[in-house]
């Protein structure tokens, strides 16, 4: 493992370095710092309250997590798809005469320094929140990384590296990790005839021997028991199954052959995952990991000209779309609609808040959820974009143009179902379409004016903090002009004036951003 | 020796490559010629141990999935990718022990010496252009003093300085029995190269040229003969 070793050495040293030079990674030690704090605390609570803070607790919560871990860790490798190799991997790994087998536990081992510190993390809060013993904690910690990782290793050598397995035997692999899924849900359904739903029944289930006998994922709930609760029957019988199934694994894996067949899909992976990191980067996340994008024929008649194109050309693009303008954020829009709906019609609304229930949902569902996942984050990245004889501010219009419509649909959606419930006036409605829209336009500009203020700084991450930040400021206001508006002139005054503030905050922000648009160097 | 043997290959229904057979000799220098899509990337992949295939390739003799074949080989991709947080000495050394030289660190600084990246040493892969990053892909294949050597597009992204140097590089590699099999677009910067062409269009081998059998004939002329592309062009000039 020389070249390998010096690998991770040397890349985890210079990120280290890299890192530390950056001031954005000590907030990120305060930030992270914090919430080691805080959570803790709220499990506590919570576990308090369920009474699930002793070691069959932990036991339970660690049988939940194996439920899809497990079945999705097979079908990933079955697939193929479970590993990141980056392009770097293929031009200097691929190609060496290191072994293939080395090379994909290469893969499976770069996580192990993050996956150490988490299952330290499930030991520490073990001993701490479920009140188990120490010396069962750190057996735990040694099995999780150990016996556990042995094991995963031998199994995504066997699937990812095997050379005998055809397609066929492939989805075969597939089925089964399914049918594992299938057994434990039947067992949940059984539970749920015979005791109910109830917390008592769910930790019945969580805890039964009928669990502990499925093969694979009951037989790591039969260790774990064993490890937290102590021996049974059933548990030492499941970890007896788990270390036969290790020495098999082991034995068939280190004699299998891997020439390296696996590289092709590897590197298929491999180039899907780049392009989602440049997409993340450019703040896209409508692309998924092994999803190539279909496109429809369509076609668009040019109208105008200049900065017109870029809208024309969005269109074009939507249009070929399979959803054509409709997206997630539309989606949740219609979601949240139904909710506030289902609120005012069986719960009788908030009371005197209910005229504001819209509004404050629009808020909370832009400020934390939405994503600027439209085209106009890869128009400032173009240079054609820059190269367009027209000015800034019309470029910054017409390269948003089409999210604004996109937001006025989500708020049409948003809307119109509490409307009708509440009774609402048209133009009370009216004034909170507009709301969402303006304060969709208000994340956006946002969004440019962090970035033109904290340049490289912060990285992408800070830049989305300032941009909330920001933003949070905003929307403050704005609810304050709305209450200054319900206790002179009553609910639409409220509205209007709510929207007048975010629309001026809007228009300062547009203006800053439009400044991005005279040289790509800015962006 | 480079041998490829009967090698085809599939990407769902389309026959990328078709039962494509040639072999280039130790010691001489073979260039792949053809149109875009004329399955050139699929054959130099296929070499390089990264595709699934038909057929056999053989490297010195040997398996080219086996060990030692890939000991004796090296490959410069068309685009290269570096580890971003690996400097350019990082990669050398990198090489070093992946391939078990025994090289000292003399001979990685002459090699960064004579493509100009002595100064740029210690920057990270992820602060290098295109033309560094294809300088630090040529110093790590050539540090391993290849007996079979792959460069697919090799003078793109370059300097007039390295492609001078890369020039002179594979003449050496040539002229110390190292076979090379250069995949290239850029006629002009291989003419004096070349010992033997092969020109490829859709999925087969139209035709094997030495450079004895055709002379002094412009490897362009003898690829639009072959492959009947810019006859148009031609006639228009």
């Amino acid at each position: 493992m020389g070249a390998i070793a010096y690998l991770y050495r040397r890349i985890f040293a210079n990120r280290v370095k890299v890192a530390l030079r950056k001031p954005v990674t000590y907030f990120y030690i305060v930030f992270i710092l914090l919430y080691a704090v805080m959570i803790p605390f709220s499990i506590n609570v919570l576990l308090e309250k369920y009474r699930m803070n002793s070691p069959e607790g932990m036991a339970a919560v660690l049988t939940a997590f194996a439920f899809w871990v497990i079945p999705g860790n097979l079908v990933a490798y079955a697939k193929r798809k479970g590993l990141i190799y980056r392009k770097s991997d293929i031009h200097f790994l691929f190609v060496s005469p290191i072994s293939p087998k080395k090379i994909l536990l290469y893969a499976h081992i770069r996580n192990l320094l993050i996956q150490t510190v988490l299952n330290m993390v499930i030991a520490i809060l073990g001993g701490i929140l479920f009140h188990v013993e120490w010396w069962r904690v750190g057996i735990y910690f040694l099995f999780s990384i150990i016996v556990e990782n042995l094991l995963e290793g031998g199994i995504m050598l066997l699937l990812y590296g095997t050379e005998r397995l055809t397609q066929y035997g492939r989805s075969l692999v597939v089925k089964g990790a399914y049918a594992l899924v299938g057994i434990l849900f039947l067992i949940g359904i059984y539970t749920y005839i015979t005791q109910g739903l109830s917390l008592q029944s769910i930790m019945g289930f969580l805890h039964s021997d009928m669990v502990q006998m499925v093969p694979v994922v009951g037989w790591y709930i039969a260790v774990l028991h064993l490890i937290f609760v102590g021996p049974t029957a059933v548990n030492l019988a499941g970890t007896a199954a788990y270390a036969l199934l290790l020495i098999l694994v082991m034995t068939l894996a280190l004699r299998m052959r891997c020439t390296g067949a696996y590289y092709e899909d590897a590197i298929k992976f491999a180039d899907d995952y780049e392009e989602i990191l440049v997409n993340r980067r450019e703040g896209r996340i409508d692309k998924r990991l092994g999803k190539k994008q279909k496109f429809k024929k369509a076609d668009v008649k040019y109208k105008g000209s200049g900065t017109k194109a870029i809208f024309y050309r969005q269109l074009l693009e939507y249009r070929k779309n399979r959803y054509f303008i409709f997206d997630f954020n539309m989606g949740a829009a219609l979601v949240a609609g139904a909710g506030i709906a289902y609120l005012c019609a069986v719960e009788e609304g908030m009371g005197d808040l209910t005229p504001f229930i819209i509004p404050g949902v629009t808020a909370y569902v832009i400020f934390i959820f939405t994503t600027l996942s439209g085209k106009w984050s890869k128009e400032i990245s173009s240079p054609y974009t820059y190269l367009i004889p027209d000015t800034a501010f019309r470029k910054l219009w017409y390269a948003t143009a089409m999210q604004h419509i996109q937001a006025l649909v989500s708020g049409i959606l948003i809307t119109l179902p509490g409307a009708v419930v509440m009774r609402m006036s048209p133009l009370t409605a009216v004034l909170c379409v507009a709301f969402y829209v303006i304060l969709n336009a208000n994340k956006l500009y946002a969004l440019a004016v962090a970035e033109a203020v904290t340049g490289n700084v912060l990285g992408r991450v800070g830049k989305q903090l300032f941009q909330l930040f920001i933003q949070g400021i905003v929307i403050g206001f704005a609810f304050l002009g709305a209450l200054v508006g319900v206790l002179v002139g009553g609910l639409n005054l409220a509205y209007i004036l709510m929207n007048v503030f975010l629309l001026l905050a809007t228009l300062l922000f547009m203006l800053a951003a439009a400044l991005n648009f005279y040289k790509m160097e800015t962006a | 020796m480079l041998e490829i043997i009967q090698l085809s290959k599939r990407y769902g229904k389309t026959l990328a490559a078709d039962s494509v057979s040639f072999q280039v000799p130790d010691g001489r220098v073979g260039i792949l010629l053809g149109p875009n899509g004329a399955g050139k990337s699929t054959v130099i992949k296929s070499i390089a141990g990264l595709l699934k295939f038909e057929g056999a390739i053989r490297i010195q003799g040997m398996d080219s999935k086996t060990l030692e074949a890939k000991k004796a080989f090296a490959y410069v991709p068309e685009i290269p990718n570096m580890y971003e947080a690996l400097t350019v000495r990082e990669h050398m050394e990198f090489i070093k022990r992946a391939y078990g030289l025994q090289t000292d660190d003399r001979d990685v600084d002459s090699l960064l010496e004579r493509f100009e990246l002595l100064d740029k040493q210690d920057k990270l892969g992820n602060e290098l252009s295109k033309g560094m990053m294809q300088k630090v892909s040529i110093c790590c294949a050539l540090l391993i003093s290849p007996r079979v050597i792959l460069l697919d597009e090799p003078m793109v992204g370059l300097d007039p300085a390295a492609i001078k140097e890369l020039k002179q590089a594979v003449g050496e590699l040539r002229n110390s029995g190292c076979t090379v099999l250069i995949s290239t677009h850029m006629l002009e910067m291989v003419k004096e190269l070349w010992d033997v062409t092969f020109v490829m269009d859709k999925g087969h081998i139209l035709g094997t040229y030495s450079r004895e059998e055709v002379g002094d004939e412009d490897l362009e002329e003898l690829f639009f003969q072959v492959t009947g592309t810019g006859k148009e062009d031609r006639e228009e000039d």
